[in-house]
């Protein structure tokens, strides 16, 4: 243990942490805006378009990351039509590669999510939508796309703290975020420990506040959700004994 | 030409081979009570669902305040052309559900201003005020604030009358809106009915509550079997039903 080697290096790993930081806010920021009309367009069962996003989910969900970013970092660079046209620009560089991967991933997660959230919303509250003489847009903005990504919270709060795990693998296309920065302390001083142990630190406090901002949101989006209230008891609160 | 706030003519309404409604028809004049009895699955719901198209009828005619609605018929079923009259009439038809049906993820109060500022797009100071005013005509107003999931059946119901009132609709669909309570809730439903009923609202009530029908409505309708059985005053029909089916229904019905 040599914390000299940390404190030495403040900046750099300050760095990593604003690239791991901005990557996933990013990525989180354009996945959930691909991912409301993706949903929608599962939930609709839209002909053909339903099909390519069931596609595009099954594969970004079923492969793993790492994969995915090699593909698109490595990947795209073997059609010379790539290489050659403006893509190119985006894709020789590894952070907006890396962007590219989070968003497409995360975007695949929370599609899924969004589309259950949808498929399950309660036909009561639809039909009481559709009887004061909401139109299907209304009943849709007004009451079950509001409604649904409150029940999304849970899931949707599981996937950001995946997706800030999974930035780590972001150093293998030589993005130097947090884990990279590590990483090369690691191979500068040949002291694996104290960097990768000061880095865990580091993501425990991110995970423990997000953790923390979204049990505040669940609490004002979502206690009150009467669907909540029942799938929260717990097996003390059966009488069983 | 008698107006008549709503008609249905021969409605006709099936799920697959199962023919909920035969050929019903019924009328409501302005301050007319209409109770509609029946035993569970004889259609009642069906028939309220028809009147507001939540479901399409496969046969038979509407009127709105004698505009008739109108309908091409597709696959059998009659779908409404013109969806603008639709949403039009859906927004003068308020109904009370027997589950309530509120949304969840808002207050009592966003949930009574909802459809009025959303549907008739009525101002939100204006909105406020209607929802003011309802909340504590149904004797809620206290709890304007509270989420539907922190109050009482009988305080939710008491939210849905609220709801519909605030659309100032033309006539007032009930299905069962006590069915779904505690007994010890039930009066508190009954007894605001019973006040928008004295006021000379006009009221359409699916209702397995025998004395309701038989004090405040001015028309009692028995379905059966898809068809109505019997109809007429509730002196008559509660006193000298004439049909079988009638009699038996209502000596179960007081027994329980
Ligand atoms: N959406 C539906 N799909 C298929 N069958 C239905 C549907 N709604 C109602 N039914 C059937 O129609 C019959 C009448 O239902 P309903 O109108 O709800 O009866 P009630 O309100 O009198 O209890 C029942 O047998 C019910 O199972
Ligand atoms: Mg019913």
């Amino acid at each position: 243990m040599n914390f000299s080697i940390v404190i030495d290096n403040i900046p750099l790993l300050l760095d990593g942490l604003w690239v791991t930081l901005h990557l996933i806010s990013l990525s989180l920021v354009l996945g959930f805006m691909l991912a409301l009309p993706l949903a929608l367009i599962r939930h609709f069962k839209v002909p053909v378009a339903n099909q390519l996003i069931w596609g595009f989910t099954y594969f970004f969900r079923s492969t793993p990351l790492i994969l995915q970013i090699y593909l698109i970092y490595y990947g795209t660079g073997q059609f010379s039509w790539i290489r050659d046209s403006w893509m190119w620009v985006i894709l020789e560089k590894a952070y907006l590669c890396g962007l590219i991967a989070f968003t497409l991933n995360t975007a695949a997660y929370t599609t899924e999510i969004f589309r259950n959230a949808l498929d399950t919303m309660r036909k009561n509250e639809i039909e009481a939508a559709i009887a004061f003489g909401m139109s299907t847009w209304k009943a849709y903005t007004r009451i079950v796309i509001p409604n649904s990504l409150r029940r999304s919270i849970p899931p949707y709060s599981n996937e950001v703290i995946f997706l800030l795990h999974s930035s780590s693998i972001a150093s293998a296309i030589t993005i130097t975020e947090l884990t990279g920065a590590a990483r090369y302390l690691y191979s500068k001083y040949y002291d694996p420990f104290t960097p990768f142990l000061a880095v865990s630190l580091v993501y425990l406090v991110i995970v423990f506040l997000l953790t923390y901002i979204f049990k505040l949101l669940e609490r004002r989006f979502l206690s009150y959700l009467s669907i909540n209230h029942e799938s929260t008891k717990k097996l003390g609160d059966f009488g069983n004994p | 030409m008698t107006e008549y706030t709503l008609q249905a003519k021969n409605l006709k309404k099936r799920f697959a081979s199962h023919e909920v409604l035969k050929d019903v028809s019924i009328k409501a004049k302005k301050g007319d009570v209409i109770s509609i009895l029946g035993a569970s699955g004889s259609g009642k719901s069906t028939l309220l669902k028809c009147t507001n198209l939540l479901q399409y009828p496969n046969g038979g005619e509407l009127y709105f305040h004698n505009e008739q609605i109108k309908f091409k018929l597709k696959n059998g079923l009659m779908v409404p052309v013109d969806n603008k009259q639709v949403l039009r009439i859906r927004s003068k038809l308020s109904m009370v559900f027997q589950q309530f049906n509120l949304w969840t993820h808002m207050t009592i109060l966003e949930n009574v201003m909802e459809a009025p500022v959303h549907v008739l797009k009525i101002n939100k100071k204006d909105a406020l005020e209607r929802a003011h005013t309802y909340l504590d005509k149904v004797g809620i107003l206290e709890k304007k604030d509270a989420y539907p999931a922190q109050l009482s059946g009988g305080q939710q119901q008491r939210v849905g009358i609220a709801r519909a009132l605030a659309m100032e609709p033309d006539i007032l669909l009930f299905d069962e809106p006590t069915s779904a309570l505690d007994p010890e809730l039930v009066n508190e439903v009954l007894l605001v009915m019973r006040k928008l009923a004295n006021e000379g609202r006009t009221m359409l009530v699916v209702t397995h509550e025998m004395n309701f029908a038989k004090e405040v409505s001015n028309y009692v309708i028995f379905l059966h079997n898809g068809l109505i059985e019997e109809e007429g005053n509730p002196q008559k029909l509660f006193n000298h039903p004439n049909s079988a089916k009638l009699n038996q229904f209502l000596n179960v019905m007081n027994k329980s």
